[in-house]
């Protein structure tokens, strides 16, 4: 017969707590490329909830030709747009060119996004060249030999769908399990982190555009509104267009952070919704019906916006050259900003040159026309609004009378309003 | 609450929809749509007439199509967006000068593929819409067509009704129309009698037209369903079809590179000016080429809903059961392929696994990638490599294509690990032909140099001559019609296949030789190979 008191005293003990992975010395390099712009804080948020230290977790540099030029030279495998062709500068920086060498580099597949429109469009997937761009640039640093194993560094390529969160824990945990040891509650715990995050600096930024607008409603000075994607914030791919206008004293707004409050929506989107056209202000089935794209969806949405808001006098759209995303929706958002007579400037075919000298003259001529006509076109603007705007407002300022209207058209006679 | 008791509106830019197709204009209004090859046209035509509508396709694209895109649409759209687009712009133009706006609008209205997806494909129709109001035709109706779903109801008044039948019927067209187009390009090549091969098409084409104008009404549900995929009506059709197939007589021996051509969905499946008509090209080049069914494009389409529900990313009650019933669906579309296969003597190329397409693309192009033909291009050149079923792969490309670019670039690290698989990208940009072709050129040397290596490899094992094959060919004049089937056995040359095979299904040996030193020679390495 057992004794069972043997089987106690020889059983193996369990521990207490689960073995501490500790990997604060772990350094993880990430491409400042594509749709990191606009996550980046979720991943810094998830790996720091992992144990990563803070100062492991490092970004490349913004895009630049010398970049390109030093280390990504001869890794390119396909002639395509700069944005996608820029990321062989990016890795190969991440692989020869730190001090202290990494050993993860962390190149994530983002499917799909978050979004404001979430819900009230098809999709939010992205590009198909920018979920596929790391496949691309990863066959230029493999294709003769594995150089992220001759350098001691751990290639990671998840593919995640950001903008479908139940499925994030489980892309993650899978494709990262065995690079950073991952159990599947502390992969949650690290997502939700993520989110959190990423939620807190959107927050935060859209609260910045809010205040920025409320400061143009208060003085009646006009902004600018940026119709790009999330990448064109790097001075590499943006060329700094925006910061040369800037710098004549006009606040820029990104749409990217544009306020999505209820009030300021419902303020400038009322009379659709009244007539029917759109179900919320974040509708835009009746601009665009193939609303998959997430960054296109909130150009489309940017644009509606930007034609409505007063004080976003002016428009600057950027976009690269042989964008296919960006292709089919040129005349659409022109023709949708410039319906209420908000300029609209587009930078087009932006590659890895900087056109130094069209830029400064076309700025000029951006700067002379914000001058000359941001007056009559945030009058305009406001005509066409109920006065219950909810951004607070000089004393001076009136509510627009449909004589200050007609006074604001007639300074401007080349719009293309059309009343009702 | 605002001053004004009622609010000017802002009127701007609106997306396009069209005005509704009613049940009561069916008979005056013809539905337009192309975007296939001729064959698959017809055969659509055929189904659509049987349930009367009034259909017509499109003219073939053609040069002039580009420049009439170009003018009307934003810049920096690739070739297929503005081929295609200026193809129903060049129609409608020529039909306006012919009948008037007002006569065009209400007589014709376009029918075409919609595509669920962020690549230009899901937004053919905004540049479609564009056009339009370049041609101050806002008016004429145009209709998207999903393509994963059989039952979409009625569309826009009642005057389409994307119902079973329809989607059958289409569906039912295509397999057949992508069979009838391998049996052409296996035999085209080795035709005896120059132009017969295209004679035989034409007729067979015609010949199925009239089956699927004819065919029986089964309801608009299940009943349809059933009847489709349990009844003889076609593959008895497609026996007919062989039947006029044996006469043609080829000549295998005539030593061909086989050119698997793979690439974006309309540029690899188009047969035209739109890719330099890169087919007929490769066969004035003494190639044979693998053209790409339609087929395998729907049955990659139920992929993506497969994996959905495996990986839970779906809203359905029972994601369990519906993966199984996808599964099972996708069984039958196999199963429905093979069968008219079958009807053709198993002539045509078998429709490749789509998990072992995706197993073998899996270390260089993650198989969830949307857009463009995603995995496939690289799935599908790996298993032509493997399989030795092409000599060489010709990727056909078009100018700024997104996702195809993407999976170009990811073939350089295929190509790395398989440096003898011969890989073409063509970029197609409608308008550089020359650069196009010699850039495949270059690549086709090298495949001709190697279907002579089989060849030679294939007599020189068999022990067999080309005299002594003649002679048999002579006596058994079967071996020679275009319908008899030679087996993949290894080679990817259909010569150096046809060699092994007479030797080791015909039991042909080199004593039919005449010569006897070529005899003696024959024998030795006949009892060698043996």
């Amino acid at each position: 017969m057992p004794i069972p008191i043997l089987q106690t005293w020889f059983a193996k003990k369990h521990s207490a707590a689960p073995p501490i992975k500790d990997r604060s010395q772990l350094r993880v390099g990430i491409p400042k490329v594509l749709n990191i712009w606009s996550t980046h804080q979720f991943w810094v948020g998830f790996l720091k909830a992992l144990g990563i230290s803070p100062e492991n977790i490092i970004f490349s540099s913004d895009t630049s030709e010398e970049q390109g030029r030093e280390f990504g030279k001869g890794r390119g495998t396909v002639d395509c747009c700069y944005p996608v062709k820029c990321m062989s500068g990016h890795y190969g920086e991440l692989i020869f060119g730190q001090k202290k060498k990494i050993n993860i580099l962390l190149s994530p597949m983002i499917h799909s996004l978050p979004s404001i429109l979430h819900g009230h469009v098809v999709d939010t997937v992205t590009c198909t060249r920018v979920m596929a761009g790391p496949e691309n640039i990863k066959a230029g640093f493999m294709k003769e030999n594995d150089v992220f194993v001759e350098n001691g560094i751990v290639y990671a390529s998840p593919f995640v769908s950001l903008g479908d969160r139940q499925l994030v824990s489980g892309q993650l945990y899978t494709s990262l399990k065995d690079i950073l040891n991952l159990d599947p509650d502390e992969t949650e715990r690290a997502v939700q982190a993520g989110y959190q995050a990423l939620e807190n600096f959107t927050t935060r930024a859209r609260q910045r555009s809010r205040e920025i607008l409320a400061w143009c409603a208060q003085n009646q000075k006009p902004c600018i509104l940026v119709l790009a994607r999330p990448y064109h914030m790097d001075t590499g791919i943006g060329h700094e267009i925006e910061a040369e206008l800037q710098a004549h004293g006009y606040p820029i707004l990104w749409l990217q952070y544009l306020p999505g409050d209820a009030d300021l929506m419902n303020w400038l989107f009322a009379e659709d919704m009244r007539k029917g056209r759109i179900k919320t202000p974040f509708d835009i089935s009746d601009v665009w019906t193939s609303s998959y794209s997430s960054n296109t969806n909130e150009i489309m949405w940017g644009a509606k916006v930007a034609a409505r808001c007063p004080w976003i006098t002016c428009v600057i759209r950027l976009s690269s050259y042989e964008c296919g995303m960006d292709q089919p929706t040129y005349t659409p958002t022109q023709k949708i900003v410039e319906a209420t007579g908000t300029l609209f400037f587009k930078f087009g075919d932006l590659d890895s040159t900087k056109p130094a000298g069209s830029i400064k003259i076309r700025v000029e001529t951006i700067v002379h026309y914000l001058a000359k006509y941001s007056g009559s076109i945030i009058g305009r603007k406001l005509s066409w609004l109920s006065a219950d705007c909810p951004l607070p407002r000089t004393s001076r300022e009136r509510t627009p009378t449909r004589a200050m209207a007609d006074e604001a058209r007639a300074a401007e006679p080349k719009q293309l309003v059309v009343l009702h | 609450m605002g001053q004004f008791t009622q609010l000017p509106s802002i009127s701007h830019y609106t997306a396009y929809r069209p005005r509704p197709f009613t049940r009561e204009e069916r008979d005056r209004v013809t539905i337009l749509y192309g975007g296939l090859t001729w064959k698959h046209e017809r055969l659509m035509q055929g189904a659509l007439h049987n349930l009367q509508y009034n259909a017509e396709p499109l003219p073939n694209i053609a040069r002039d199509d580009l420049d009439a895109g170009k003018e009307l649409i934003d810049v920096g759209a690739c070739c297929p967006t503005i081929f295609t687009t200026g193809s129903l712009v060049n129609f409608l133009k020529r039909e306006v000068t012919l009948h008037g706006k007002e006569e065009v609008t209400n007589k014709y209205v376009f029918l075409t593929a919609g595509a669920c997806g962020p690549c230009r494909f899901g937004q053919y129709h905004e540049s479609y819409a564009m056009a339009l109001d370049g041609l101050g035709l806002r008016d004429f109706r145009l209709f998207l067509l999903a393509q994963d779903e059989l039952d979409q109801g009625s569309n826009g008044g009642g005057g389409l009704d994307i119902n079973m039948p329809l989607s059958l019927g289409l569906i039912w067209a295509i397999l057949c129309a992508d069979l009838l187009m391998d049996l052409e390009y296996m035999t085209r090549p080795y035709e005896i009698n120059p132009g017969q091969t295209e004679r035989v098409l034409k007729e067979s084409v015609e010949y199925l037209y009239e089956v699927f104008r004819n065919r029986p009404d089964h309801g608009k549900k299940y009943g349809a369903l059933a009847w489709h995929l349990l009844s003889n009506y076609f593959a008895r059709a497609l026996r007919e079809v062989r039947k006029k197939w044996d006469v043609i007589e080829v000549d295998r021996l005539r030593v061909k590179a086989k050119v698997k051509v793979t690439g974006e969905f309309w540029l690899q499946t188009h047969e035209g000016e739109g890719n330099y008509n890169i087919k007929r090209w490769l066969e004035q080049e003494d190639s044979e080429v693998v053209p790409p069914p339609v087929a395998v494009w729907l049955h990659y389409l139920l992929h993506p809903t497969i994996r959905k529900l495996e990986h839970r990313n779906s809203k359905a009650k029972h994601p369990h059961a519906q993966a199984l019933a996808l599964h099972t669906l996708e069984r039958i579309y196999r199963a429905t392929y093979n069968r008219l296969r079958r009807a053709l003597a198993n002539l045509p190329n078998e429709l490749p696994d789509q998990e072992e397409l995706k197993r073998l693309a899996e270390p260089f192009y993650h198989f969830e990638l949307r857009g463009g033909e995603g995995h496939m291009l690289i799935g599908k050149a790996l298993h032509a490599y493997h399989h030795k079923k092409a000599h060489m792969i010709c990727e056909l490309s078009p100018y700024s294509c997104m996702p195809n670019t993407m999976s170009i670039g990811a073939m350089a690290n295929v190509i790395g690990k398989y440096p003898d698989l011969l890989y073409a990208p063509i970029e197609v940009k409608g308008d550089s032909e020359v650069h196009a072709l010699s850039r495949c050129q270059m690549i086709l040397t090298e495949a001709k140099m190697r279907a002579q290596a089989e060849f030679e490899d294939a007599l020189n094992k068999t022990g067999l001559t080309a005299e002594v094959i003649r002679q048999y060919e002579a006596q058994h004049p079967k071996v020679r019609s275009a319908t008899y089937r030679v087996p993949h056995l290894g080679y990817a040359g259909t010569a150096a296949n046809y060699v092994l095979h007479l030797a080791r299904s015909c039991r042909l040996r080199p004593e039919l030789s005449q010569d006897p030193n070529d005899r003696r020679e024959g024998e030795a390495r006949t009892a060698a190979y043996v």
